[in-house]
């Protein structure tokens, strides 16, 4: 086919990767591969932006190879964190069209895999069991950061 | 997208522009742009069919593969059903020109007689000032009865115009069949690669778009093909309410086989104005050939037309189709009209769902072209990339 066909052999290293990210830990390789399927795969360059802070966020960056830093070009280019191999950001997006909060920006050569809302919303139509364990892990994931944002709130309110 | 998005009136001028194109190109391939625009009615129509069955664990393109096999039965035996029939159609096709158009001229004339038993005063002509034979206007009003022909008269004629039309346009048609019926054929075969490859080819587009304008292209992506899908789907929803309100109404005047009347009516109403004029005079010379000796008839017909259409105009559409493109009745209005100017009967069917992906699309790339972080976000990678790749050529 000329425009190519995905690679669905299970021991190919991009679904091995998604295997082992948080976000797909409950999925078989079955499931693994049909989510792949909706992946848009994209390549950055050292030093380029991938999204911009205040920008409408269609989906989730998942990094396959490479670092990938978070910041917040509002307060001068302040650093928040980086990411490698396995990691996601921008899972916010997944869920409304709410801005982005941060700029990211490939620290090296980056690959990543990006979902798309639209799509994980007909994923959420046809697989529904499988968006369904997706949306589970995430709200784990954003409970997990609510938690740590309280507990440093906190901390800093006591100092 | 939240914030309104920037169509200007240079972004308009070009989504004008682009629009009449894109019609004066679509006009040129029609009949490859038919059977893609049909096989895009059956994706949308499928679409859910095959989400359906993947839902029910199987794989995409097993789903396809059924759900086309369905489509392409169901065509079949329309074919194997309506064929017979419409090649009687087509061999009595002279004759049935002169019956309908015997009948028409009949239910004018009748319609004239009972005005002129309801308003005698009709039965006169307009007052006309007879100039004198020295040119002077002597105020003299005629009230001459202007002679009707005969409604056997009319019918030879027409009859001759028929006899001349088939002579000289026999071999036309014919030819024109002959390009049409395979690239209708192509129907369900593109249909299937739609269903099966549709979002890998949709993924094949979106690699070729640069970083910086991936998620606003992905988002274009999905606004057109939204709009698209809405608006067949709500025009598909159209066509089934119009068929069932004509196709009960026209069962309850009595009328034969009503339910194929109405749904050749309705689906005739996809051309913009002239297609509900055709289907609605259609169904009335229907009624007026089959039942003869009811005059009123053909008027209880038009009455269910119009009330119909009313239904049609402001209940049905604006619940369908009205509310998939979200675009001023006005810009509607002429863009239909300028559709028609440009590409004859092909700008006024297509011209509403070209115009509708046309201004999602400008609207979008109007937004992305004058966003100026955009840009230089995208002149940066340029660049980084440009510098790495020159890194070694250049030794001091």
């Amino acid at each position: 086919m000329f425009f190519g066909v995905p690679n669905s052999n299970p021991r190919n290293p991009r679904l091995q990767l998604l295997k082992n990210v948080v976000l797909f830990k409950d999925l078989s390789m079955r499931e693994i591969i049909m989510v792949d399927s909706l992946m848009h795969a994209r390549s950055y360059v050292a030093d380029e932006v991938i999204f911009d802070e205040g920008e409408e966020g269609q989906g989730l960056f998942l990094v396959l190879s490479g670092r990938v830093k978070i910041t917040l070009p509002a307060t001068a280019g302040n650093f928040l964190l980086e990411l490698g191999p396995g990691a996601f950001f921008g899972e916010v997006a997944l869920l409304d069209q709410s801005l982005r909060t941060a700029q990211a920006r490939a620290v090296e050569d980056t690959q990543i895999v990006v979902l798309f809302r639209a799509e994980f919303y007909s994923l959420l139509e046809t697989h529904s069991a499988i968006a369904s364990r997706i949306s589970f892990q995430l709200a784990r994931v954003l409970a997990a950061r609510l938690r740590q944002t309280v507990i440093n709130a906190s901390k800093h309110h006591h100092a | 997208m939240n914030r309104a998005l920037a169509s200007g009136p240079i972004v308009w001028l070009g989504i004008i522009v682009a629009t009449c194109l894109l019609l004066v190109l679509f006009q040129t391939v029609l009949w490859l742009v038919m059977p893609v625009l049909l096989a895009v009615v059956a994706y949308y129509l499928m679409s859910p069919l095959v989400a359906a069955a993947m839902a029910r664990g199987m794989t995409r393109a097993r789903a396809v593969f059924i759900v086309t096999m369905l489509l392409t039965i169901i065509l079949v035996g329309i074919g194997f059903t309506v064929a017979p029939r419409i090649s009687s159609i087509a061999h009595n096709l002279p004759k049935r020109i002169i019956d309908y158009g015997g009948v028409g001229y009949q239910l004018v004339e009748n319609a004239q007689k009972t005005l002129y038993t309801y308003f005698p005063f009709l039965h006169h002509q307009p007052a006309v000032a007879t100039p004198a034979s020295d040119g002077r206007n002597l105020g003299f009003v005629s009230s001459e009865v202007v002679p009707v022909p005969s409604a056997q008269a009319t019918s030879d004629d027409l009859e001759n115009q028929v006899a001349k039309w088939q002579a000289e346009y026999s071999g036309d048609i014919a030819l024109e069949l002959a390009h049409w019926i395979p690239s209708l054929l192509l129907v369900p075969y593109i249909t299937y690669f739609f269903l099966l490859d549709g979002p890998r080819f949709k993924r094949f587009l979106v690699q070729a778009i640069p970083n910086a304008f991936f998620e606003k292209t992905l988002y274009l992506f999905y606004r057109v093909e939204d709009q698209v899908r809405r608006y067949f789907q709500g025009l598909l929803a159209l066509t089934a309410l119009d068929a069932i309100c004509l196709g009960v109404g026209l069962w309850c005047l009595g009328l034969n086989a009503p339910f194929l009347l109405a749904v050749v009516a309705a689906v005739m109403a996809w051309l913009p104005y002239l297609g509900s004029i055709g289907g609605g005079l259609l169904v009335v010379l229907v009624a007026a050939h089959d039942f003869p000796g009811s005059h009123w008839l053909p008027y209880e017909v038009i009455g269910l037309f119009i009330g119909v259409r009313l239904l049609d105009d402001f209940v049905f559409m604006p619940l369908t189709v009205g509310r998939s493109l979200h675009m001023h009745p006005l810009v509607t209005v002429l863009m239909i009209l300028l559709g028609g100017a440009v590409a004859g009967i092909a700008g006024l069917l297509l011209v509403m769902p070209v115009l509708g992906v046309v201004m999602v699309a400008g609207q979008i790339i109007g937004e992305l072209v004058t966003d100026e972080r955009i840009l230089a976000r995208y002149r940066h990678a340029r660049r980084l990339k440009l510098e790495r790749a020159q890194a070694d050529l250049f030794t001091d």
